[in-house]
């Protein structure tokens, strides 16, 4: 050995903190098995003897309460008594956000399974007319009510937006007396049933004796996009540090200038959340729409005349058909939604960082 | 607007406290302070925590009426005029009554330089050459020779030392007759405190200081005179000792004085 080798020692990075007591893991392993095995017992074992069993039920009482057992006696005995209130915690987290995520994925699934059925190119580009009930697949497809969505929730979108922005500018940015009462506004019309702001516009049509187009049933969408873009508009602008605010102001900037150069581009992601989350809220609301866009086979390009198809008014209209290839169409109009709410929410990230 | 206030020359103000008197709702915070600060001084209050000191600096350019419960009443005097008279707007006060704050504020989505020319864009004031208002005022800060060659990269990759000293540098920008400064260096490091003591001593020569320091040797340093503002027992607070530095470090008049300088309390 030479004197250079023995001054520097070779040091290999190494993770201390995640040695394993064989042991420990050995009854960690125990521990998960034995409950999934007790329960897959009782459940099978059950329904053998003719108890007929609910697989979900099984699951939660009696899988869930032997795990927690379990590990609350594994817990115990490695880690000392703060030992099983961590590992209860755990087995709770990790289940129930399992179960969770098994019921959305299983969702998801039956719209991607059941809807690409119906998907095809001319399913996105063709529109419904002289399709009826039993028509084959082959023919037609939701593109008129694709355009119908986007207009109808674009023009929504511009008129929501500055709205909502609006009411959360002055909640976050004045000191205006009736704030309390404005927060209190929003927070009861996010519980609005939606069929009453359909219902409520459609009063206005009747009234003035004009008949449902796109822009009417935008206009009754807006009420229940309204209350979470300000919502969460309010909260993304609560987020930006009032030393930002104060910064702006102590050079001598005014006001509005502190809120549109420093306050609103800080607050800018937030702000994009907001738009989006209200345009989530309202894509696939189909009660607002029945009376006030209506039922409509053919593509309408203009919002202001004539009833205009959506998606959820199309996927309503086929699936109370009954027949197996309208209620077929149905999913296909649920799978374009999800798409187009997919390739809205990335594209809007991706545009927003790019700017950075 | 500007003529009320802004003088055409950019030299250093004279500012001046009378009877100042402030409350956050009911709580009366601070009573009767006055305080004169000359022209091309550096004034350090000092003072335990909670006595009123930063409440009080942030009515000197009217940052103080942004707490909605604020209540104030005194005048301060500009140059001889009152920024609290009636027909004065807050907006000319702050141009040229800058401030830096205790925690370094920088604007997260502008670039090193663009957060020097923040306040032109915030106030639309002109000026027809950035880049060496820009530079001048980096350099004024002392940071400019370890960010000339990223101006552009976001303000936030700057470390906490540099983020204050480009603060300093927005304030600077902006060519203020006096200068506030709220603890700027509670968050900094020993070098970069160095710096910005630096940066005080020249700056005296273009503008009024005010600081407002926990660190006794730093207002000795860097002061030409020091207010002792002291709270006691849940009465307001107000300014126990002022005078020159060296009379209110060396031969306090009031004891209590000596005891805080001391480090006996507080």
């Amino acid at each position: 050995m030479t004197a250079t080798q023995l001054q520097t020692p070779v040091l290999k990075p190494t993770n201390p903190w995640a040695k394993r007591n064989r042991a420990r893991v050995r009854d960690v392993i125990i521990a998960s098995i034995v409950p999934a095995i007790l329960a897959a017992a009782i459940f099978f074992g059950g329904n053998a003897i003719g108890w007929s069993m609910d697989a979900a039920v099984v699951l939660v009482l009696g899988f869930l309460p032997l795990q927690l057992i379990s590990a609350f006696l594994v817990g115990k005995k490695y880690y000392g008594s703060h030992g099983k209130e961590d590992a209860l915690l755990i087995v709770v987290t990790i289940f129930l956000s399992t179960f969770v995520m098994v019921l959305l994925l299983s969702v998801l699934w039956s719209v991607i399974t059941a809807g690409a059925v119906a998907l095809s190119p001319q399913f996105i580009f063709q529109n419904s007319h002289y399709i009826s009930g039993t028509t084959s697949l082959e023919y037609g497809g939701a593109g008129h009510a694709i355009i119908g969505t986007v207009l109808a929730v674009a023009i929504a979108t511009i008129l929501t937006v500055p709205l909502g922005f609006g009411i959360a500018v002055y909640l976050t940015e004045t000191g205006g007396k009736s704030r309390g009462l404005i927060r209190t506004l929003v927070q009861a019309m996010s519980g609005l049933p939606s069929v009453v702001s359909g219902l409520f516009i459609y009063s206005i049509l009747v009234i003035l004796h004009v008949q449902p187009t796109g822009f009417s049933g935008s206009l009754a969408l807006l009420p229940l996009m309204l209350p979470t873009v300000a919502r969460v508009s309010e909260e993304a602008l609560r987020l930006v540090p009032v030393d930002l605010r104060n910064g702006a102001l102590a050079l001598g900037s005014p006001t509005w200038q502190a809120f549109a150069k420093v306050v609103f581009p800080a607050a800018k992601n937030g702000l994009l959340t907001a738009v989006l989350l209200g345009v989530a809220r309202i894509v696939g609301e189909t009660a607002p729409l029945v009376l006030t866009t209506q039922y409509n086979n053919d593509t309408n390009l203009n919002p202001f005349n004539g009833p205009m198809a959506m998606l959820p008014t199309f996927i309503f209209g086929f699936i109370r058909n009954m027949y197996d290839t309208s209620i077929q169409r149905g999913w296909g109009g649920c799978l374009v939604i999800m798409i187009l709410v997919g390739v809205l929410f990335v594209g809007a990230r991706v545009a927003n960082r790019k700017k950075k | 607007m500007v003529e009320t206030l802004l003088t055409e020359n950019n030299a250093a103000s004279h500012l001046e406290a009378r009877g100042v008197n402030v409350w956050f709702g009911q709580r009366h915070v601070l009573q009767d302070v006055n305080l004169v600060f000359p022209s091309n001084q550096v004034t350090a209050l000092i003072g335990p925590s909670g006595c009123g000191k930063s409440t009080f600096i942030r009515t000197l350019n009217r940052m103080h009426e942004l707490i909605p419960s604020a209540g104030f009443a005194g005048e301060i005097l500009l140059d001889g005029k009152d920024i609290y008279a009636e027909g004065t707007d807050a907006v000319d006060v702050r141009l040229r009554v800058g401030m830096v704050f205790q925690k370094p504020n920088p604007f997260p989505t502008m670039s090193i330089r663009e957060n020097v020319l923040a306040g032109l864009r915030l106030t639309g004031k002109k000026n027809s050459n950035h880049d060496e208002l820009v530079e001048t005022s980096l350099r004024r800060a002392s940071i400019w020779n370890e960010v000339k060659d990223r101006l552009n990269d976001p303000a936030l990759s700057l470390s906490g030392g540099q983020q204050q000293r480009l603060c300093i540098a927005r304030s600077l920008a902006m060519d203020p007759a006096v200068l506030l400064m709220d603890e700027p260096c509670s968050a900094l490091d020993p070098g970069s405190t160095r710096r910005v003591e630096e940066t005080i001593e020249e700056l005296a020569d273009q503008m009024t200081i005010v600081i407002v320091t926990h660190n006794m040797q730093q207002a000795q340093r860097v002061s030409h005179q020091t207010a002792f503002f002291l709270s006691e027992d849940g009465n307001p607070g107000g300014v126990v000792e002022f005078g020159t530095t060296e009379q209110v470090f060396n031969q306090p008049i009031d004891p209590r004085t000596n005891d805080y300088v001391n480090g006996h309390f507080g």
